[in-house]
Parts: C-alpha cells; structure tokens; sequence
C-alpha cells in the first residue's frame, strides 16, 4: 500500500463539531414518522464517491481503506452511512483535495442558503 | 349543476396526505453540498459527472437480478447463454453493464460471473477487500455487507454468518464463498424451490430477493422480502457494573 493511501486518524475539528448531536438519520427519521431507510443525501453521496473514482482524484479501494480504518476508529459511534461522509470528507481534507477553513465557510453559506425564506 | 366533483377536491383528494419529511436541515446533509459543491468548484470532477453517477445509482435496484434468474429458470437457452456470457445475456433484459459512462464506473466494469447453486453446493459472496458488489444487477449494496464484520467473518465461519442471516444449512450442503473485487463480480444463482412450477417469470421473480442473489437467503414461495431475523441474547450481559462505573 502506498504511503498515501494511509489515513490520518487524527480528530478533525470541523467533524468533529457534528458528532454526538442525535442528528444522525436513523435517529432523526423516526422522530418524523419517515420510513426511508436513508437520507436524502446517500444517493449524492454515492455519486460523489463515483465521480472521485472515474476523475482518478480519489481512487474508490483507497477511499474504501480509509473509510474501513476511520470508521472502526474516530468515526466508531456514527452510524452509517454519516460514518461514509464523515470518512469521505476527512481523506479528502487529509489529501489537501478541499481545506477545512472553505470548507467551513461553504457550509455556513450553504445552510443559509437553504433556510432562506 | 351537477354532483360530479371537480378535479382536485374529491374526497378521495381531500383525504391525501403527503408522506412525511425530515423537517429540519442537518449539519450531514449542509456538509454533503458543501463539499460537492467545493470539489466541482476545485475541478474534481464536473457536474455533469455527478449528475450521470447520481442517476445511475438510482437507477438501479436487484429487480434486474431477480428478472435475470427467473428467466434463467424458465428458459434452457437463455441459461446457457447467461452462464457463458452473463454480461451480454444481461442486455437481453434490460442492463446495460457499460453504463453510465459507455464503460461501466471505474469500479463496476468487471467480468460477471453467475455461481449456480445445486442442491449439495451453496455460494455466498463478499468483498473481503472493500465491499466489490454486482451493482448493476443488485443495485446499492446494503450497509450490511459493507461492514468489516461481514467482510472478515463469512470467509472463515460461513455457516455461522449464514446462521445469523437465518440460514442453516445441513453438513451435508457444501458452502463456498466467493470474494469478489474490483474487476470480478459474482451473483448466486439460487436452486428454484419446488412449488413454483408452473410459476411465470413475473412469479419467480418476486421471490428472488437481493439476499437470494448474494447468497445469505434462500428463495421460497410467499417470501417476496428480505427480513433478518432478530436474535435474542441467550444470556444478556446485565450492565449493573456499568451504571455503578457511571455513578
């Protein structure tokens, strides 16, 4: 395996602020009487993981290596799939392919985009 | 005038109500855009790309791997087309493996094989590496079989595994796994349980659910669903020690 290939397992402080809300999808979707097994964003999600792999930014054995490293370890208590995102998100801040300062911005601009009314 | 109600305000409209939604936005799903919308941004990949991956994946689902062993079932010739060559045979009914790019995903491209199972020899099927699933025939792997616990148990406990699935199978039954990975695919192709004959394909297919197909479930007539059963712990472990830790 190659040394790039290898995870950080290192806490990663923007991920690390999402945990441990009772946010997760099997937790909040009983609450509303939803059914669906998965959350609107595991299709999204998936498909991102596609894209990575065919564009050859992140090939789908290492993200799984990682994925399969980080959710036995940092990520142990999130179900899934918010554990796949989770480890998606942290290879890529650990590959330099997004930073987590943007990233942290990007989300503050995408959730006030959706909430506007 | 007369009682006939008018469009949108019949009874049967009134009386609607739009299935349930998760009412509030949650940081998984803020973050899921933001990086997308970053890794585009970044040239990662396009939204196009996304847009074909997306659709792909739900298009997708194992009504495609059930309409292929029920017609294998019924028809000789088309067995033995699909035994030779699964990936063409598969186009006789519908999937394409080649999509969505015109050479499959980087990691679905792969040459297919159909384990058929005999009365004395049962095939189960994993990714001990990653978690390699025929998913232009199965559709979206289920959680489960994306787990480590699977992935590391089946090859060397298979019965046990299969147990907890709720299959048991005699001594006398032979269990292979097969471990799939990126360039090779497998699907089980079950025994045809007696009491369908006669059946249509539209029957046998309703019976041959995605775990028939990998391999953790038999098919039989009146089960149109995959249910795992929900073991009970023989002797719990009463937590007393820990609610005396957290005190």
């Amino acid at each position: 395996m190659s040394q790039k290939s290898q995870p950080d397992l290192g806490r990663v402080a923007l991920l690390e602020t999402m945990r441990g809300q009772g946010k997760e999808w099997e937790v909040l979707a009983p609450c509303y009487g939803v059914t669906n097994p998965n959350p609107p964003w595991k299709t999204s999600l998936t498909a991102m993981c596609d894209s990575l792999d065919a564009s050859g930014a992140l090939a789908a054995l290492d993200r799984r290596r990682a994925e399969d490293e980080l959710a036995e370890g940092v990520y142990s208590d999130v179900p899934a799939p918010e554990s796949q995102l989770l480890a998606l998100v942290h290879t890529m801040l650990n590959r330099g392919l997004v930073a987590e300062g943007e990233l942290a911005s990007r989300m503050r601009t995408v959730r006030s985009r959706l909430e506007a009314v | 005038m007369t009682d006939t109600p008018k469009y949108g305000s019949s009874g049967a409209d009134q009386c609607h109500k739009a299935a349930p939604t998760v009412g509030e936005i949650t940081d998984f799903e803020i973050l899921e855009i933001a990086v997308r919308e970053l890794a585009i941004e970044r040239g990662l990949f396009t939204a196009d790309d996304h847009r074909r991956f997306t659709e792909f994946a739900e298009s997708i689902g194992p009504a495609g791997g059930s309409r292929l062993v029920a017609k294998i079932w019924t028809d000789p010739a088309f067995k033995a087309r699909a035994m030779q060559d699964p990936v063409k045979a598969c186009l006789e009914i519908g999937i394409d493996w080649s999509k969505p790019t015109g050479f499959g995903t980087p990691s679905d491209y792969t040459h297919l094989t159909i384990l058929e199972n005999t009365p004395t020899l049962h095939h189960v099927i994993t990714c001990t590496l990653c978690s390699c699933y025929p998913r232009p025939l199965l559709g979206m792997s289920p959680e489960w079989y994306r787990t480590t616990n699977y992935r590391r148990r089946l090859p060397r406990w298979p019965r046990q595994v299969l147990a907890e699935f709720g299959l048991i199978l005699p001594p006398e039954v032979e269990v292979r796994v097969e471990d799939s990975n990126q360039k090779c695919r497998f699907m089980v192709l079950p025994v045809r349980p007696e009491g369908t004959e006669n059946w249509t394909e539209e029957q046998l297919a309703e019976i041959v659910t995605r775990d028939c197909m990998i391999g953790v479930a038999l098919p039989r007539p009146g089960k149109t669903a995959d249910v795992h059963p929900v073991h009970k712990a023989r002797r719990p472990v009463h937590s007393s020690h820990q609610e005396e830790g957290a005190r």
